[in-house]
């Protein structure tokens, strides 16, 4: 036990000096992810604020009969109508983003329309999906021209307008606010914990396995009178408790990060300080530590076969992907915590911080993920120290 | 004292291996140790000699229990190093030419770590520490982080770490590789004061320079086995060619 604590010590304190480590630990998520967490969420409701008061360019392409539809495009002050365009023109306007959206109005609309028949309206515009703000304002805009045309055409017909409505929905969300939130950020926590747990692990264990073998003095801290097991476990301890610290870190970042940002709403600031609390501080480290465990076991025994710090760099570089899939599956709508999913590492990691924040985590769920994540992490470290403890392995490259 | 009985060690080739040996051989394993033997004892100096590849370091490594033997034994101060090898590791030193230390540790850090890993008290370690430091001029830059010394304050430290625990026997394998003459003379100069203070000393070289200059005892091995071993004068007495080097080269040539 004393050999272990010597070699912890000096370990932890080798690895504290190193750049890459204090950069990956302490720089990313505490500076970085801050910074960028603020600056890309500003960015993004500037620009969602941008495109919701910017005054629309609306090209009209009609043979002057588009009628009323015409009149309230021009009576619109957040409209600019551009008209008198062919087709082609328009077209090559919204292509070149000149234009953000045209009407082509069908030869026979006003006809149609005075003539109570459906008049068509075409809209062009250029989006990449159905988000786009520009779109959802013109549609709003057609739907409100199409409603006041049906109220017109009820009245003319002496038809109450409540008699043409069948049905009157309403719809209630039943999850709690803490449900919904958990759904819109719980799966993007567990994702950037499981992230950090990783990198953190990352370059320690790469430093003292790979890096310390190439740079010799590995061989010389094998004639000392340390067991190979010891000195593995000292190094271990060293990988988990910097993936460790790397979580903290980076749950001490995000809050940072999101208490930056004066627009967040309220909802989403309160489920973030609730995560600061110690109960589920606790249970999230708990979930962490089996996994970093199984990190640190995963990314030692890489590393030891590596020859150098740039063949480990290669080796566990592909590595992340594996660890990024499952996390990013959590992440996934319909992707549910259950008996199959919670004996997945990293997957259950991901779905159960996601049960957690919204409080709906089970006992038993919880208890297989432990199992799970304990057992792997058993299995890790045995398989670590059987090649850490293979001569072929330890020289290989010498 | 360090017994040595009919030792081998046998590796594994892999495809890159195989295909790489000279001799044109397809056997899938290669004797790097070929049974041998030797004692080296207290207060002398054993001289492994031999051109690369020929098994010291992997004989070495095998004494310092770094590697499993394949067959023999080896005995260490007593101690039966394939049954034992935590307790060998406690009664011997070791150093290399390319040993290397923690870059971003400092002098005191790297010698106190090695004093801790042999279970050394405060005060055996301070006593044992401040002598070696003065002896070596190792003050000066005990606090400077070791990326930033001279490879001769680099190897000195090398030195301090070594011996800190004052081990009964120090092992050095080809530890003058690579060092400029300056450098090399305080290795040479630790090896002959460790035969002075009754140490067991056992080096590997391949120059014949040190051979000359410390062997009390000598072998010479080849192609992984000893195709000499006994003490220098011995060696020098029973020379067929007019230089150490022609002799040395006679020997190896005659067991090819």
């Amino acid at each position: 036990m004393k050999m272990i604590f010597i070699v912890f010590r000096k370990e932890l304190l080798d690895t504290l000096r190193d750049r890459r480590t204090i950069i990956s630990m302490i720089v990313v998520p505490l500076l970085l992810i801050p910074i960028l967490l603020s600056l890309s969420t500003q960015m993004f409701i500037k620009q969602e604020i941008e495109a919701r008061e910017k005054t629309l360019k609306i090209g009209l392409v009609d043979a002057g009969n588009a009628g009323e539809f015409r009149n309230l495009l021009l009576a619109d002050e957040k409209i600019q109508l551009i008209e008198d365009l062919t087709p082609v023109q328009a077209r090559s306007l919204v292509e070149s983003d000149d234009l953000d959206i045209y009407f082509e109005v069908s030869r026979d609309f006003d006809r149609r329309i005075s003539g109570m028949q459906p008049g068509r309206i075409t809209m062009y515009y250029k989006a990449a999906g159905d988000r786009s703000i520009e779109k959802r304002r013109a549609m709003a805009f057609v739907d409100n021209f199409e409603q006041k045309l049906m109220s017109d055409r009820l009245r003319e017909l002496g038809i109450d307008e409540t008699a043409m409505k069948t049905i009157d929905f309403h719809e209630q969300n039943l999850a709690t606010v803490q449900e919904q939130m958990a759904e819109a950020i719980g799966g993007l926590l567990p994702y950037l914990f499981i992230i950090f747990c990783f990198l953190g692990s990352m370059y320690p264990a790469m430093d003292l396995a790979a890096g310390e073998k190439e740079r010799g003095t590995l061989e010389t801290l094998l004639t000392s009178p340390a067991g190979r097991f010891e000195i593995l476990l000292g190094k271990f301890l060293v990988v988990v408790l910097t993936g460790m610290l790397t979580a903290i870190i980076g749950i001490i970042g995000l809050y940072i990060g999101f208490s930056q940002i004066p627009e967040i709403p309220d909802q989403m600031l309160k489920t973030i300080l609730l995560l600061l609390e110690p109960g589920y501080i606790i249970m999230m480290l708990s979930l962490l530590l089996p996994l970093t465990i199984f990190f640190a076991a995963l990314l030692l025994s890489l590393s030891i076969f590596a020859k150098s710090y740039k063949e480990a760099q290669s080796i566990i570089s592909p590595m992340f992907i594996v660890v990024i899939v499952p996390a990013f599956l959590g992440l996934l709508p319909g992707v549910e915590l259950n008996t199959v999913t919670a004996m997945i590492p990293v997957l259950n990691v991901s779905l159960a911080t996601k049960a957690i924040i919204a409080g709906t985590i089970t006992t038993f769920d919880l208890s297989v993920i432990y199992v799970s994540l304990v057992a792997i992490a058993g299995i890790s470290l045995f398989v670590c120290a059987r090649i850490f403890d293979h001569e072929g392995t330890i020289f290989r490259g010498t | 004292m360090i017994t040595v009985n009919n030792l081998w060690k046998t590796f594994k080739l892999d495809r890159q291996q195989r295909k790489e040996r000279q001799n044109g051989e397809r056997s899938r394993v290669v004797n790097a140790v070929a049974g041998i033997s030797f004692e080296c004892k207290p207060g002398r100096i054993f001289t492994l000699l031999g051109p690369n590849g020929a098994g010291k370091t992997t004989a070495l490594r095998m004494i310092a229990t770094l590697l499993k033997p394949t067959a023999g034994s080896i005995t260490v101060g007593g101690v039966d190093a394939l049954k034992q090898p935590n307790d060998v590791r406690k009664k011997i030193g070791f150093l290399t030419g390319t040993t290397k230390l923690y870059e971003r540790l400092t002098p005191n850090e790297v010698v106190k770590y090695y004093g801790d890993l042999h279970g050394m008290d405060r005060v055996q370690y301070n006593r044992r520490k401040e002598e070696l430091f003065e002896l070596l001029g190792i003050h000066a830059f005990a606090r400077r982080r070791i990326g930033k010394l001279s490879t001769g304050m680099r190897q000195k430290v090398s030195i301090a770490r070594t011996i800190i625990h004052d081990p009964e026997i120090v092992v050095f394998d080809e530890p003058t590789v690579g060092l400029d003459v300056i450098t090399a003379r305080h290795v040479i100069d630790l090896i002959r004061s460790s035969k002075q203070s009754g140490k067991t000393v056992l080096f590997s070289t391949h120059i014949m320079g040190e051979v000359s200059l410390l062997s009390d005892d000598l072998a010479i091995i080849h192609n992984g086995k000893l195709c000499f071993n006994g003490t220098y004068d011995d060696f020098r007495n029973s020379m067929k060619s007019d230089s150490l080097e022609e002799e040395f080269i006679r020997l190896v040539e005659e067991v090819e």
